[in-house]
């Protein structure tokens, strides 16, 4: 009598497997396929996922291309790694499509794919029929908002004035998504503080200082300045100092680099949001190790990012500061 | 001793100079690359144990599709003596251009694709225009449309990637008839009609003319600026081709796709053979060229090499390229 329940509940763990999207096989490689490594904040997540590989035992090789606007590059060697017939594919896509026939084929081929720091759009990959394991970074709209709130809790709500957003290279997402992120926020928050000017600094801290200049020149009461990376900031830092005004105009850079902290503790750059490279990296390959152990793994998982400023430092008590590198 | 040397008879040249001058005369390519390339896929494929499959194989042409077309246009106009350093930004700017016309204007693909290699050989042309009618060094009008074309790209398509193809754009960058892509065998087609174009008629006779000597070529005839202006334009649409190949390979125009892929391409060339300074240049030179490029990259992925020490390698080729291409000529001049 027990043989049609024994069937209904083997029937039911085969409908639970094939339930759980992409899953990930437990022995073998994981490849891991950055942007570029010539950065200090690919650096650190690179740091990350070799740490999170070694506490979970896994193995795992990990490439990059020759800098963050090889798009193509990027792709043959990801077409290229999956020759080594890779466990999962862990890949931060230069862009929302340069990756697309790579991870078609993994998939096709039965390798997990999972997004580092969320640069591939959702939408894209439903069109495309992909299925990701699960997409894991920080959470870049979010980040410019939390650059805009610090702003607006400097300034207070109804301050008035002008603001320079300088974002990142044209047609890079991650610039876009942080100077939105800030310019959505702040719009909301304090619609007194005017965004005069919003225009490409291409993540070059030189080309970030003459911004600053031009726009000082034309608007010398300006009051805040949100750039999409720290290299930026401390380049209108330089501006800004340069012009006898440092001091007087808040500045806010993302990424929390080593330099944006050094500048913070000097009293020069206002405030970084600080993303957490090292953490990215980390809890990536220890989500894929529980993904293929048959854990639940959040198909999005944010790592927080962290207004890092002169007195959060010096109090010492946020946890996560010992994760910016 | 000079005297008695010219009374000697020519001694009968062994078969490896026979192999060499035929491999030239006939083909139109260096034997020493072609042996380069074998070497190097031979020792690859002793390094890593995934090199040597149909897959991997499939993996280097496709990945040399893109480049190995801008080589193609590289060759043409650097063995007429020109140079062209816009052929990246013009291919970024073509995938837009042809990613616009599909998406954001709704056209079919035969339109589209025309569009996109329209837009690179209007490029072209306006590049050979400058140059012959208005006097302006090549280097300076290529390297101003290398700007004007990327920020037309980026303008066009407002900095973001333009998404969506239509099904049978997308089939010329990701169809596999009879398992090959189709990037590969458009570029094999492009390379092979290019290939005897340059090296068996009139038009590329006439282009290693002017790249040869110009004022010889003009006296004997040929109308040299009518020339460079079908040269920049052929060039332009190259380029367009290569955005083509790239745009339906992933599905979507990139106004940042080919940055700095003119010195890429031109890489490819040089190490193919083809002079920088014009007269000399072939198709199938420019392939192996690529090819070798093609391998090593693969072969270094495969490995998990770092990528900064793939553009040591890739650098140190082109320099040994040239070295054994002058040595040679030297060796031919003195005897």
């Amino acid at each position: 009598m027990t043989e049609p329940k024994t069937k209904l509940t083997i029937g039911a763990a085969v409908a639970a497997a094939l339930l759980v999207a992409a899953p990930v096989q437990a022995e073998g490689e994981y490849g891991i396929l950055m942007k570029t490594l010539a950065n200090p904040f690919w650096g650190a997540m690179g740091e990350g996922v070799e740490d999170g590989a070694k506490e979970a035992g896994v193995d795992y090789f990990m490439q990059a291309v020759e800098s963050d606007q090889a798009a193509e590059s990027q792709l043959n060697v990801c077409n290229t790694m999956l020759e080594r017939q890779p466990v999962a594919m862990i890949t931060a896509a230069i862009n929302s499509t340069n990756l697309l026939p790579c991870l078609k084929s993994a998939q096709e081929a039965g390798i997990a794919v999972v997004d580092l720091d969320g640069n591939l759009d959702p939408a894209i990959l439903d069109a495309e029929g992909i299925d990701i394991t699960f997409r894991i970074g920080s959470d870049n709209v979010l980040a410019g908002a939390q650059g805009a709130e610090f702003m607006v809790g400097q300034l207070g709500a109804d301050a008035t004035g002008p603001v320079l957003v300088i974002e990142g290279l044209s047609g890079n997402i991650t610039g876009q998504m942080r100077a939105e992120g800030f310019a959505n926020r702040l719009g909301e928050l304090a619609p007194g503080l005017e965004i005069v000017a919003s225009l490409p600094g291409d993540w070059d801290r030189g080309k970030a200082a003459n911004i600053t200049n031009d726009i000082l020149t034309r608007n010398p009461d300006l009051v805040g300045i949100f750039a999409a990376n720290d290299g930026m900031a401390l380049g209108a830092v330089e501006s800004v100092f340069a012009a006898g005004k440092g001091g007087d105009v808040i500045i806010i850079g993302v990424d929390g680099n080593s330099d944006a902290v050094k500048s913070i503790q000097d009293g020069r750059l206002t405030a970084s949001v600080a993303q957490l490279p090292y953490l990215v990296g980390k809890q990536a390959v220890e989500n894929v190790k529980m993904a293929a152990e048959g854990g639940s793994v959040e198909d999005q998982i944010i790592v927080p990012t962290l207004v890092l400023t002169k007195e959060v430092m010096e109090a010492g008590t946020e946890p996560l500061l010992e994760f910016v590198k | 001793m000079s005297t008695a040397d010219t009374r000697t008879p020519a001694p009968k040249p062994n078969l490896w100079t026979r192999v060499q001058v035929g491999s030239i005369e006939q083909l139109h390519i260096r034997l020493e690359s072609l042996i380069v390339l074998f070497v190097l896929a031979a020792m690859m494929a002793v390094l890593s144990p995934f090199f040597l499959s149909v897959s991997n194989f499939m993996n280097i042409l496709l990945a040399t599709s893109t480049i190995g077309v801008l080589a193609i246009a590289a060759t043409f106009v650097l063995s007429s003596g020109g140079l062209d350093l816009s052929l990246g930004s013009v291919m970024g700017l073509s995938g837009v251009v042809g990613a616009a016309v599909a998406v954001k204007m709704g056209m079919p693909t035969p339109v589209a694709v025309l569009a996109c290699i329209g837009a690179g050989a209007a490029a072209g042309y306006v590049n050979g225009l400058i140059i012959t009618r208005a006097f302006v060094p090549a280097f300076i009008v290529t390297l101003g449309m290398l700007g004007i074309a990327r920020g037309l790209a980026l303008v066009i398509s407002d900095g973001r990637v333009i998404y969506g193809l239509p099904q049978a754009m997308v089939y010329l960058g990701q169809g596999r008839p009879f398992g090959i892509p189709m990037p590969v065998i458009i570029f094999i087609a492009a390379a092979v009609v290019m290939h005897i174009i340059l090296a068996y008629t009139r038009y590329g006779r006439h282009t290693l003319a002017i790249g040869d000597n110009e004022n010889a070529a003009r006296t004997a005839g040929i109308n040299v600026e009518r020339h460079r202006l079908s040269l920049y334009t052929l060039s332009g649409g190259l380029a367009g081709l290569a955005g083509l190949l790239f745009a339906t390979r992933i599905n979507s125009g990139d106004p940042t796709a080919g940055i700095t892929y003119e010195l890429t391409a031109i890489t490819a060339a040089i190490i193919g053979g083809t002079n920088l300074f014009g007269g000399r240049g072939s198709i199938l030179g420019t392939l192996i060229g690529a090819l070798i490029m093609g391998v090593l990259q693969n072969g270094l992925n495969l490995l998990a090499v770092q990528s900064y020490y793939q553009q040591m390698a890739i650098g140190a080729v082109l320099i040994l390229a040239v070295f054994i291409d002058q040595w040679q000529l030297r060796k031919e001049s003195r005897v």
